[in-house]
């Protein structure tokens, strides 16, 4: 009997000890991230610094972090190691679909100084059950290595929000894990591990207002992206316009087999979907033979990964049913594109613009994709005296197209060099405005 | 333009009080010219039937005739409103409480008024506003004259008279020629007289003025004020007489002038000097509608309109006045009149020969149909539709719901006002003839637990399941 005991008390102490040092590798490898960004929205270049965490991946320097911690517009981005120190680095790349960023640390630095650097490893998130605990360690509100606790609250919550990630689309591909863990402003890119220090997910979002309601990307992905990001700098996916949605309870009415089908909830105008004369309203059975099942919003990323997954430019054959027949469509992949397009300060005007994407051109129901977006005004500077607003569409500078926004920087270098009136074709709602910007 | 009126205000107070005063004492007296002129403004009450209400509404007009012809201003009835909903018109004399029913007799496009008329035995109590206008040329009001006007107490008050009294601070041609008092001078539809007694103007809407409304612990935050009931802006007489007689032939307003060039855009100065056009006046056509006259007569979008019938363009401020000018061009017209632009398209000047065609069926002139127990009215699609949604007009499908009652099931099913049916039970709307059938048959059938609908809203589409049990 009190042999027994002892055993018992020796294997929980293993266990302990299994989980410390797990753990302790863990927090070593927990990473603080200052980030000094460009923003345009003023109407003038201005930068920016946020903070965030962020979790080494690999010995050789790869930060696993948020696409809202860092993006494309960062212009200095310092990491605080375990030990304190700070280090810089780059990014390597992101994507705002998953909310994930891959940052590498100047490698040179860390070896100057003779810093080693810990990695941390993925655990299973496909294997979460909710209750299970789960700790979230990262830097909230600039508080370092910060270890809260909780329970999988969801291993597989849904949701999509199409401006999320400053402005950029985010959600469709992934679903997420839900935690009461306390996730605050300056978590977001940390690790939420396991109590043996695996890392099952990357913390990213809490609601706003609400109490222990925190949202984590999981492993299950942040591990085929960090692969894409590091591997292509971008994780490409493929395109055809359909918004799916969840058929939930209408089977009956559509006369459908349980769990069979989804819904084409909506096909983007102009979309490979729409040109291959899909509409809203049909049943999509099988891509490529693979049979479908969207019934309820979880299952939807695995089949818009399904489309994504295939290279740009594939032909996919879609079996949908529509009212009492069923066709097969054909359907060739274009490129996913965000609607946010490349941005520029034009600082001499006081705007700051937007290139029109295809996405934007096609929500809009624009004729073409010519033009760039008034994002910011600066009040008191040329375009404001002229009248441009937030939310115009430049068309055209001295009468030539804005195909580019190369067109609009040429344009307002010259104005820089020698001002004088320049004219511009602007659009507000459907409205077209003839203005000039005056020196 | 009220953001003026501080300013001339506090100049002009001094000369008015001088005006007024020596004026009046050589002048008949005000007592009696107002016991005269009350008789020519009265209140008109209509009721709008809705689907779940009847909703009563007030507005001041003025008798314009002898045969009790009165007009209302254009913002007194909802313009989309149908005609079958507009009920129970009644005429209300100053200070009397009980009304004599009234008949509407449609909208000009032109001035935008409405035209009623009053019963046979109210018409002998009436005075037409005419009748104050004198002989010869229109009187047109100078700075700083007096005028005064009369306003009317609400209905629980029996529309008691009172009057108003201010000094014309201010005349611009906005395209027509308005004065701008120092205060409010009349109830928005009400006539203005001056001293002797003549009549000077019609009051229009006010415009709004603009507060800094101060809380103890936030910032100023501008407001923009509008005074409802008074008003300080009118039209001069001479922007009034000439088109009294405008009596619409029928209700609907019809025949109505169309050109079909959308979104006309004022071009600046600045604009005109860079285009080398000196100090020309002009506007922008954003779009050319499909199947309208304006297509037909070769416009383009981004053609900048120079001159109507050979005559350039007016100089008028604000810029944007340009475009009333040239709406109202059109909008005086009769369907089938002919007339020239002159464009500059590119760098080349090219003449546009048009000739005014009849609008297409408007939103409130199209078929409706109200399903009580599912909680829609289903509107044809008209003509607007299809351009405020970028589709084709020729291929216009489905319907509108034009209401959406709260509560009911096609409310909580989602369903929201102006979005379009596409599909009803998976099956594509022809037309109305064929969604409403179906809706009938739906509303009849007490069995029936729930239906689906293809609805398009914005650039997306949506399926919404609407419950009936």
């Amino acid at each position: 009997m009190a042999l027994r005991l002892l055993a018992l008390v020796a294997c929980v102490g293993e266990a302990r000890a299994a989980m410390s040092r797990g753990f302790n590798r863990l927090l070593e490898s927990v990473v603080s991230i200052n980030v000094r960004e460009l923003a345009f929205e003023s109407g003038a270049r201005r930068y920016t610094s946020s903070l965030g965490s962020g979790v080494l991946m690999s010995e050789d320097g790869v930060v696993l972090t948020n696409a809202h911690v860092v993006s494309r517009r960062a212009v200095e981005i310092n990491v605080t190691l375990s030990n304190l120190e700070r280090v810089g680095a780059r990014l390597v790349g992101w994507d705002h679909w998953t909310d994930l960023a891959v940052l590498r640390l100047d490698m040179d630095e860390v070896k100057r100084r003779g810093f080693k650097l810990a990695a941390a490893r993925f655990g299973e998130s496909e294997k979460l059950f909710p209750g299970q605990e789960v700790y979230a360690v990262g830097t909230p509100h600039g508080l370092t290595r910060t270890v809260t606790r909780g329970i999988v609250s969801n291993p597989n919550r849904y949701f999509e929000d199409n401006r999320g990630i400053n402005g950029y689309e985010t959600g469709m591909f992934n679903t997420w894990l839900q935690t009461d863990a306390a996730i605050n402003p300056g978590n977001s890119g940390g690790p939420l591990v396991t109590s043996d220090g695996r890392v099952v997910g990357i913390s990213s979002r809490g609601y706003l207002g609400a109490n222990n309601l925190g949202f984590a990307i999981p492993a299950t992905t942040a591990r085929v992206v960090l692969e894409s990001l590091v591997r292509d700098g971008a994780v490409v996916r493929s395109y055809v316009g359909i918004v799916p949605g969840a058929l939930q309870d209408l089977e009956n009415f559509y006369a459908l087999a349980l769990n069979t089908g989804v819904l084409v909830s909506s096909v983007d105008p102009g979309s490979p979907a729409a040109k291959a004369g899909l509409r809203p309203g049909d049943i999509l059975l099988s891509i490529d033979g693979a049979r479908v099942d969207g019934r309820f919003p979880e299952q939807l990323p695995p089949i818009q990964n399904l489309v994504a997954s295939r290279p740009i430019g594939s032909e996919l054959r879609l079996a949908v049913k529509r009212g009492a027949e069923t066709r097969e469509f054909t359907v060739v992949t274009e490129r996913l594109e965000s609607r946010v397009g490349e941005e520029w300060a034009l600082e001499k005007w006081g705007l700051s613009v937007r290139r029109v994407s295809r996405t934007y051109a096609r929500e809009n129901q624009l004729e073409g994709t010519d033009g760039a977006v008034v994002i910011g005004v600066q009040p008191g500077f040329p375009g404001d005296v002229a009248g441009v607003a937030r939310g115009d569409i430049l068309l055209k500078v001295n009468q030539q197209a804005v195909g580019s926004l190369e067109v609009l920087k040429q344009a307002h270098a010259a104005y820089e060099a020698a001002p004088a009136p320049t004219l511009l074709e602007t659009q507000r709602n459907r409205r077209v405005s003839l203005l000039i910007l005056k020196p | 333009m009220t953001s003026f009126r501080r300013l001339f205000r506090a100049r002009f107070l001094v000369i008015t009080f001088a005006a007024v005063a020596g004026s009046s004492a050589a002048t008949t007296d005000l007592p009696a010219l107002w016991a005269e002129r009350v008789k020519s403004v009265v209140a008109v009450e209509y009721v709008t039937v809705t689907e779940t209400e009847r909703r009563p509404t007030v507005s001041m007009g003025t008798v314009v005739d002898a045969a009790g012809t009165i007009i209302l201003q254009s913002v007194a009835i909802d313009p989309r409103a149908a005609l079958r909903q507009l009920k129970d018109f009644r005429v209300y004399l100053p200070g009397e409480g009980a009304g004599a029913p009234a008949e509407y007799l449609g909208q000009d496009a032109f001035t935008g008024w409405h035209f009623v008329r009053a019963g046979q035995e109210t018409r002998a109590r009436l005075t037409p506003v005419t009748a104050f206008a004198g002989p010869g040329e229109p009187r047109r009001p100078a700075i700083a004259e007096a005028v005064w006007g009369i306003g009317l107490r609400p209905k629980d008050e029996d529309f008691q008279p009172y009057i108003l009294r201010s000094s014309v601070a201010l005349l611009q041609a906005i395209p027509q020629l308005t004065a701008i008092a120092q205060q409010e001078v009349a109830a928005p539809g009400l006539p203005v007289f001056d001293l002797q007694g003549a009549l000077v103007g019609l009051a229009g809407p006010s415009g709004g003025q603009t507060f800094l409304q101060i809380s103890r612990t936030g910032r100023p935050v501008p407001t923009l004020l509008i005074n409802v009931e008074e008003s300080s802006a009118f039209l001069v007489a001479a922007e009034v007489l000439p088109h009294l007689g405008r009596i619409p032939r029928d209700p609907s307003g019809r025949p109505l002038a169309w050109l079909g060039a959308y979104g006309l855009e004022p071009m600046d100065r600045e604009v005109a000097k860079f285009l080398n056009l000196q100090s020309q006046s002009g506007a922008v056509v954003s779009e050319v509608l499909e199947g309208s006259p304006a297509e037909a007569a070769g416009l383009k979008p981004r053609d900048i309109v120079l001159a109507l019938n050979g005559a350039p363009l007016p100089q008028l401020k604000p810029d944007r006045a340009v475009v009333a000018f040239l709406e109202r061009e059109v909008e005086r017209r009769a369907p089938g009149e002919k007339f020239t632009l002159t464009v500059l398209r590119g760098t080349e000047r090219v003449e546009i020969a048009a000739a005014l065609g009849e609008q297409p069926k408007l939103a409130r002139e199209a078929e409706r149909r109200y399903f009580d127990r599912l909680g829609v009215t289903a509107r044809e699609p008209v003509y607007a539709d299809a351009i405020e949604r970028r589709q084709r007009p020729g291929v216009l499908a489905g319907v509108v719901a034009h209401f959406v009652k709260a509560g009911s099931p096609a409310a909580t099913a989602g369903l929201r006002p102006d979005d379009w049916v596409r599909e009803i039970d998976g099956a594509e709307v022809k037309d109305f003839a064929d969604a409403t059938a179906r809706l009938a048959l739906i509303e009849a059938d007490a069995e029936r637990a729930e239906f689906v609908l293809l609805v398009a809203r914005g650039n997306e589409t949506a399926v919404l399941r609407v419950k009936l049990k």
